[in-house]
């Protein structure tokens, strides 16, 4: 559950410049499912969590709420399926990376039709013919190729994170196509997707804010489980919340 | 010789599957029957949600959360191991709080009145005679959610003990977040808070209609 989302702009240089310091945690103990235990970054975590959610409460989400509430319904369809055509070449390295070769293939296909039928990606024309969107990313990607998940880590004003799922931002960044156009397009367009993915998160952040005791665990452990389901392809096994009724009568 | 030991492993084998296949397939059924209690009672306050408030809702869903859910059990395995450390008063004042926490989410959350439809996609037996109730939650527009319940019997009655959302436990969740407050405020210190978390719930819900 990415939760916080800045322009991916401004995202690009955060990445390259955390890249290699990130690379140097990814050895660091892994957080277990459920783990009653803080996560062995915490420390550097909750302050994290702390300025990004003031950032967001009050800057970046009472943007987004404005704009959700100022743009008709389907034209934030349109924007949102024009970002997630434009940003779906991560999703097909990834499938084929993985060794999906039949969902590459269609999602090499959902991204010509998109462009081509569905006017640059405003529509998404693709998946009633039977090319249903996928999510995939280079995290999963090392996931399926045996790396193991290192710890949590919650990155300033992009949200959380895993140092297994770090190198991502590296290669979402270069496949990118906004990074190879000049910056005069690049910026507003990069703005435009900022806010229009945090608006598509209101209802989520709002599930949180009305559950949560604890946020900033509630956000870890959301988003370990989600990234442990997607791994999976939505079939995780249940080991980790079976064994967690394995307790002793006098326990 | 050999064969006729291979006849005999056949026939054993066979034999124990027909005799654990009809208990099997009656530990499915009721599980489900128990999953789809619960989701009917959910599917009936959604279809009055323009006519019941928060607290109507709160109502009709309590006491089919209190047949149907395993609270006990779920709450010694949220308090983990803090769970041996509190006496028999404090027990029953964190699952009774447990309870009105639950059915008050659940009031929350299922408050809208569009036609939606729970549908049970999977049964899979897990260890210790636990069943893996796999469902899906379709509404009109909106993409399908997955929700996932374990359940055990107990005094020959199926209880959910665990429910997971597109991949998230809420079992797991409020493990590490309870475990979280205890650890640092003590008992009274989690009981204050899901206090406050449960008058919240129902004073955001009355704000916004």
């Amino acid at each position: 559950m990415a939760v916080f989302v800045v322009p991916a702009s401004c995202r690009h240089l955060c990445r390259i410049l955390l890249l290699p310091a990130l690379l140097l945690l990814t050895a660091c103990a892994t957080t277990p499912i459920g783990s009653t235990d803080p996560d062995a970054l915490e420390g550097f975590n909750r302050p994290a969590y702390n300025f990004t959610d003031g950032a967001d409460r009050y800057l970046i989400k009472p943007v987004a709420e404005t704009y959700a509430t100022h743009t008709p319904r389907l034209v934030r369809a349109g924007i949102t399926n024009f970002f997630n055509n434009l940003l779906y070449l991560n999703v097909m390295v990834n499938s084929f990376l993985q060794g999906k070769i039949g969902q590459g293939f269609s999602d090499a296909t959902r991204i010509v039709a998109n462009t081509t039928i569905g006017l640059g990606g405003l529509v998404d024309v693709a998946t009633p013919i039977g090319l249903p969107s996928h999510d995939e990313d280079f995290g999963q990607t090392l996931a399926v190729w045996g790396a193991g998940q290192g710890s949590y880590l919650f990155l300033p004003l992009l949200g959380p994170n895993t140092t297994r799922d770090t190198p991502d931002l590296a290669m979402s960044t270069l496949l990118n196509p906004l990074i190879y156009i000049k910056a005069a397009i690049a910026l507003p367009l990069a703005f435009l997707n900022g806010v229009n993915t945090r608006a598509n998160l209101l209802s989520a952040t709002a599930l949180r804010d009305e559950n949560a005791v604890d946020p900033y665990i509630f956000t870890r452990e959301a988003y370990l489980q989600q990234r442990r389901d997607l791994i999976f392809d939505g079939n995780a096994p249940t080991e980790g919340i079976d064994d967690m009724f394995d307790f002793d009568d006098e326990d | 010789m050999r064969n006729m030991l291979k006849l005999r492993l056949f026939f054993l084998s066979a034999s124990i599957f027909f005799l654990a296949f009809p208990w099997s397939v009656q530990a499915s059924a009721d599980a489900v029957a128990t999953v789809e209690e619960f989701h009917l009672a959910l599917a009936d306050v959604m279809l009055e949600a323009d006519t019941l408030s928060f607290q109507g809702r709160y109502d009709r869903l309590a006491p089919v959360i209190d047949e149907t859910f395993d609270i006990e059990t779920i709450c010694r395995v949220i308090l983990s191991k803090n769970w041996s450390s509190l006496d028999a008063d404090q027990k029953a004042l964190f699952t009774q709080l447990f309870f009105r926490l639950s059915t008050a989410t659940y009031a929350a959350r299922f408050n809208s009145g569009t036609k939606r439809r729970f549908s049970t996609v999977n049964v899979e037996e897990l260890r210790e005679g636990r069943v893996l109730v796999k469902t899906e939650f379709n509404a009109p527009g909106l993409d399908v959610v997955r929700f996932d319940y374990i359940l055990h019997q107990k005094q020959g009655q199926w209880y959910i003990i665990s429910a997971t959302a597109n991949g998230v436990n809420d079992l797991a969740l409020k493990r590490s977040e309870y475990t979280a407050i205890f650890n640092s405020s003590g008992f009274e210190g989690l009981v204050s808070t899901l206090e406050s978390k449960i008058l919240e719930l129902g004073n955001t819900i009355a704000d916004n209609g």
